[in-house]
């Protein structure tokens, strides 16, 4: 499948603003931040977090564990897809059991990605909260599931690709618009 | 660091086929599934909705509990058929058999046979995936592949395996967890000693490339990053293949004084069912050095990624 | 009745692609262009008349065992791989050691009519090893041979005396096979490729070994021995010595040890299980090297049907042995005749002359006098093999679905024809209809 590049949405500084202020909406609204745990999706949910995390510390000197998560075993479309998604290892530093959570990924859909990590969450105990934080929602939501902090809401059809790019895993960092081609 | 790849294999027959890096990939995503059996639910839904048939013409509750748990740990279905070999020989062809049991709409068989190459004959005549849960003499995929991720694991500064040095004690002849291992081993760069009477080592083994013989336990484990006991079946007696147990444990036993020959670092493995202190001795089992109970607790997890491997990722 | 084979470029007789008329009358041959009235004109086209061949080894598993054979459908088998002549061999229920079971079998194949069947007789009692069979009778009652099958006989004491027995009968005895105790429970030959499979194996030394000792007991006793399944290389050398030693035995092997190797097992298909068990690409090549040589005499079917069911078994449970009287000479023929490996006439020598020999029959040929035994070869449509449409009743085969060369497309026994192809023989009578393609 072609991909077509169509448009920057966001830079590296517009990026580091939308996450700052979602550092501090979570900040805000969190009764006890010493309690919050920073759960990343793997690829581009972890280095969401990290930056999170680093910001949370800056401001307010409180340093927030990062686990990461891979939901694959949880998908929905294991059974249907002609690819092998490429299982990697959940690690969640502290016992969830009744922690508050915030739930990171780099761009909220469909809505099923977050379904699958809400049930993994769930299989390794139980939060007390858990709040979903995403850097881009661009709609089309197929599952009643909203996010709490979103770093920005775009429009978008079907046919196009949001492609997140962090330092850490790609070594250059922007949101861009895609087209797919036929 | 090697890319992870996908793995196409339709079945896990023997690992033959199976190129270093695909070996590698399965043992990432064994990683994961590690985590996954230490959680409080130790359950996730990937194989949700397909059914897994064991299919044992041979007993092993062990081997049968191991990938029951895997599957079940995927939340797939799992059915069992224990066939012994009086049933078969009752008239009705392994076709036939398969073809009764296909009604249950398997998606994948685990098959243990006695005669090497059933799993392969099977193959043939059904859509389903097929995973060698141990064919005769020929070969015993899933256990090497939890032994050499246990090595994997649990070697200190564990830098790959080239370079390092299996050695595998006892009746390597009948034995197809050491051919498996030999196999494995080889292909991803290390050496393989084999090590016993000259009776249960064939010397065509001893022509593998990477593989050589040793009929002194001393000499053989000198340098091993790995030393590998096999079960002894007191049946090989009475075949004439070797004298008596009590010699047998006199020139091959694996104790702690052989030990001190091998890397400092040398873990002690065993594929079970283990024989103590005839093959190996009680308190090496018991020590530091050993492996032992990590080979079983991996072959969980293990399982887990050879079914996830052939089971995920396949709609056409 | 008068026929002729028109057209047909005659073993013996015409060279190349030259062409001529064989008629015969009745069973018996009257000669090349002889001309006249006849009542039936067979067109060969250009196809190869040969004497039938003889196979000095066929299991029609008759009586006891018809499910996988009987002797109907082998003998319709034999007739569509060329054949006029099989012997089969005694290992039925029950076993072939009775003068009277002897008569019946011949009398009832008499019956049936189309391919001669002659009959291998028991060498010991219920082939236990232990009492020698009454041979003088079986003789008497028709046996050509004797044999106690593809397992060596145990006790070379009985061997011995069995020989001396047959020697002063001039009865022909089979030897050799596979040492018991050697062979444990091997189901493929053992070495390189059964320790990658994992697959219990035999050694060569089984056979060596067994055919060492007959080979021996012959030249003490003077008896002649045949050897029907002769394997490796090391076998054919130890045979030909022994005949220089004056030892009076003849040595035959099969298709499928000259065409096939171990490596095939690899596939772990039961099909390529044959006993003796399928040896190294090494001692195939030095058994074709064997036939070019003339240290073998023959080559035998070794044709040992059984059941798909049978079959589709493990490799342990998995009986021995393969349906082949209807391929054997078409895989030769492709395999070895075409690539010039060797020439047609030393192909057809070792399946007519060569068995004959070792038979003390007289040698089949063309000529006036002569029986009308003989096969028709079509050299060179290519066609699959196909076991589905096999008259033999075990329908599987090693060279499934393999385009082969010099097909049979029909036999004549006594004089009357027994087996033609589809699309064979359909311009009976006048010249002028068209024949199909075949």
């Amino acid at each position: 499948m072609e991909l077509r590049w169509k448009k920057r949405l966001m830079d590296e500084g517009e990026i580091n603003r939308a996450v700052n202020r979602m550092a501090h909406e979570i900040i805000e609204r969190s009764d006890r931040l010493e309690g919050v745990v920073l759960v990343g999706i793997h690829t581009r949910g972890i280095p969401m977090a990290e930056h999170l995390s680093k910001l949370i510390k800056h401001y307010e000197g409180v340093e927030l564990p990062v686990g990461k998560l891979d939901i694959t075993l949880y998908r929905d479309d294991l059974t249907e897809i002609g690819v092998q998604p490429i299982v990697r290892r959940t690690e969640v530093p502290v016992d969830i059991h009744d922690r508050e959570l915030v739930l990171c990924d780099d761009v909220l859909y469909t809505g099923r990605t977050a379904r699958a990590a809400l049930d993994a969450l769930m299989d390794l105990g139980r939060p007390s909260l858990i709040r979903l934080a995403v850097l881009v929602d661009r709609g089309h939501r197929e599952l009643p599931i909203q996010a709490d902090y979103v770093g920005r809401a775009i429009q978008t059809s079907r046919s196009e690709v949001i492609k997140v790019r962090f330092h850490s895993t790609d070594g250059q960092e922007g949101v861009d618009l895609l087209e797919r081609g036929s | 660091m090697m890319e992870a790849v996908q793995i196409r294999h339709r079945h896990l027959l023997d690992l033959e086929d199976w190129s270093a890096s695909e070996i590698e990939s399965l043992w990432r995503t064994t990683d994961a599934m590690v985590e996954v059996m230490q959680r409080k639910v130790k359950k996730v839904p990937a194989l949700q909705g397909l059914t897994i048939v064991t299919l044992f013409f041979e007993n092993s509750t062990r081997t049968r509990l191991s990938f029951e748990r895997a599957a079940k740990a995927q939340s797939a279905e799992v059915l069992n058929f224990a066939a012994g070999g009086s049933s078969l020989s009752k008239g009705e062809s392994l076709k036939d058999t398969l073809k009764a049991i296909d009604a249950m709409q398997a998606d994948l068989y685990v098959v243990r046979h006695g005669v090497a190459g059933t799993p392969h004959q099977l193959s043939r005549w059904t859509d389903a995936a097929i995973v060698n849960a141990g064919d005769g003499r020929r070969a015993h995929p899933t256990q090497a592949l939890l032994d050499g991720y246990t090595f994997r694991q649990g070697f200190r500064g564990f830098d790959g395996f080239r370079g390092k040095r299996l050695v595998i004690v006892g009746d390597v002849m009948h034995s197809r967890v050491a051919r498996s291992n030999i196999g494995l081993w080889t292909k991803l760069g290390a050496e393989v000693v084999l090590c016993g009477p000259r009776t249960l080592l064939p010397t065509e083994l001893g022509h593998w490339p990477g593989v050589q013989r040793c009929f002194r336990l001393e000499e053989a484990v000198e340098g091993a990053h790995a030393v590998m006991a096999l079960r002894m079946q007191r049946e090989r007696m009475q075949s004439g293949l070797f004298p008596s147990l009590s010699e047998y444990q006199a020139r091959y036993q694996l104790t702690a004084k052989v030990m001190e020959h091998a890397h400092p670092d040398a873990l002690v493995m065993h594929p079970g069912p283990m024989n103590r202190d005839v093959e190996i001795e009680g308190v090496l089992a018991d020590s530091p050095r050993s492996v032992i109970e990590q080979q079983v607790a991996n072959g969980v997890p293990v399982r887990m990624a050879v079914l996830y491997s052939l089971l995920v990722g396949r709609a056409r | 009745m008068r026929q002729v084979i028109k057209d047909a470029r005659i073993a013996g007789w015409t060279e190349g692609t030259e062409v001529a008329d064989l008629y015969w009358r009745e069973g018996v041959i009257e000669g090349v262009g002889v001309g006249g009235e006849v009542d039936r004109v067979w067109e060969a086209k250009g196809a190869l008349l040969a004497p039938a061949l003889i196979d000095l080894q066929a299991h029609f598993c008759d009586p006891g065992q018809e499910v996988r054979e009987g002797l109907a459908a082998g003998m319709k088998a034999a007739a569509a791989g060329g054949f006029g002549t099989v012997v089969v061999m005694p290992d039925t229920e029950p076993v072939l050691d009775d003068a009277a079971q002897v008569a019946h079998l011949q009398a009832r194949a008499e019956t049936l009519g189309g391919v001669r069947v002659r009959v291998a007789g028991a060498l010991s009692c219920g082939l236990n090893g232990e009492q020698i069979a009454d041979l003088a009778a079986l003789q008497q009652a028709g046996v050509v041979l004797a044999t106690d099958g593809v397992m060596a006989v145990r006790d070379g004491h009985l061997f011995r005396r069995a020989c001396e027995y047959a020697e002063e009968l001039g009865l022909l005895v089979q030897g050799g096979g596979l040492d018991r105790n050697l062979c444990q429970a091997g189901v493929m030959h053992e070495g390189r490729v059964s320790e990658r499979l994992g697959l219990p194996g035999q050694p060569a030394i089984a056979e060596r070994l067994a055919l060492y000792r007959d080979a021996d007991i012959a030249r003490m006793t003077g008896a002649r021995v045949h050897f029907g399944h002769v394997t490796t290389s090391e076998s054919v050398e130890l045979l030909a010595w022994l005949r220089a030693q004056g030892a009076p035995i003849s040595v035959g092997t099969t298709p499928h040890h000259l065409l096939l190797s171990e490596e095939s097992m690899a596939s772990f298909d039961p099909r390529y299980k044959v006993f003796p068990p399928l040896r190294p690409p090494s001692d195939a090549k030095a058994l074709r090297q064997a036939l070019i040589d003339g240290k073998i005499d023959c080559i035998t079917t070794d044709h040992l049907p059984w059941t798909l069911a049978e079959k589709e078994q493990d490799l342990v449970q998995a009986p021995a042995g393969i349906a082949g009287l209807e391929t054997a000479w078409a895989v030769l023929y492709t395999a070895l005749v075409v690539p010039r490996l060797l020439t047609i006439e030393r192909l057809l020598g070792l399946w007519t002359s060569g068995p004959a020999r070792i038979m003390g029959w007289k040698e089949p040929r063309l000529l006036a006098g002569e029986a009308a035994d003989m096969v028709l070869f079509d050299l060179d449509t290519p066609r699959p093999v196909e076991p589905m449409g096999f008259f033999s009743k075990s329908r599987i085969s090693p060279w499934d679905g393999q385009n082969l060369c010099g097909w049979p497309i029909a036999t004549f026994v006594r004089g009357q024809c027994c087996f033609t192809r589809e699309g064979f023989g359909e311009a009976s009578g006048t010249s002028a209809h068209r024949v199909g393609p075949l």
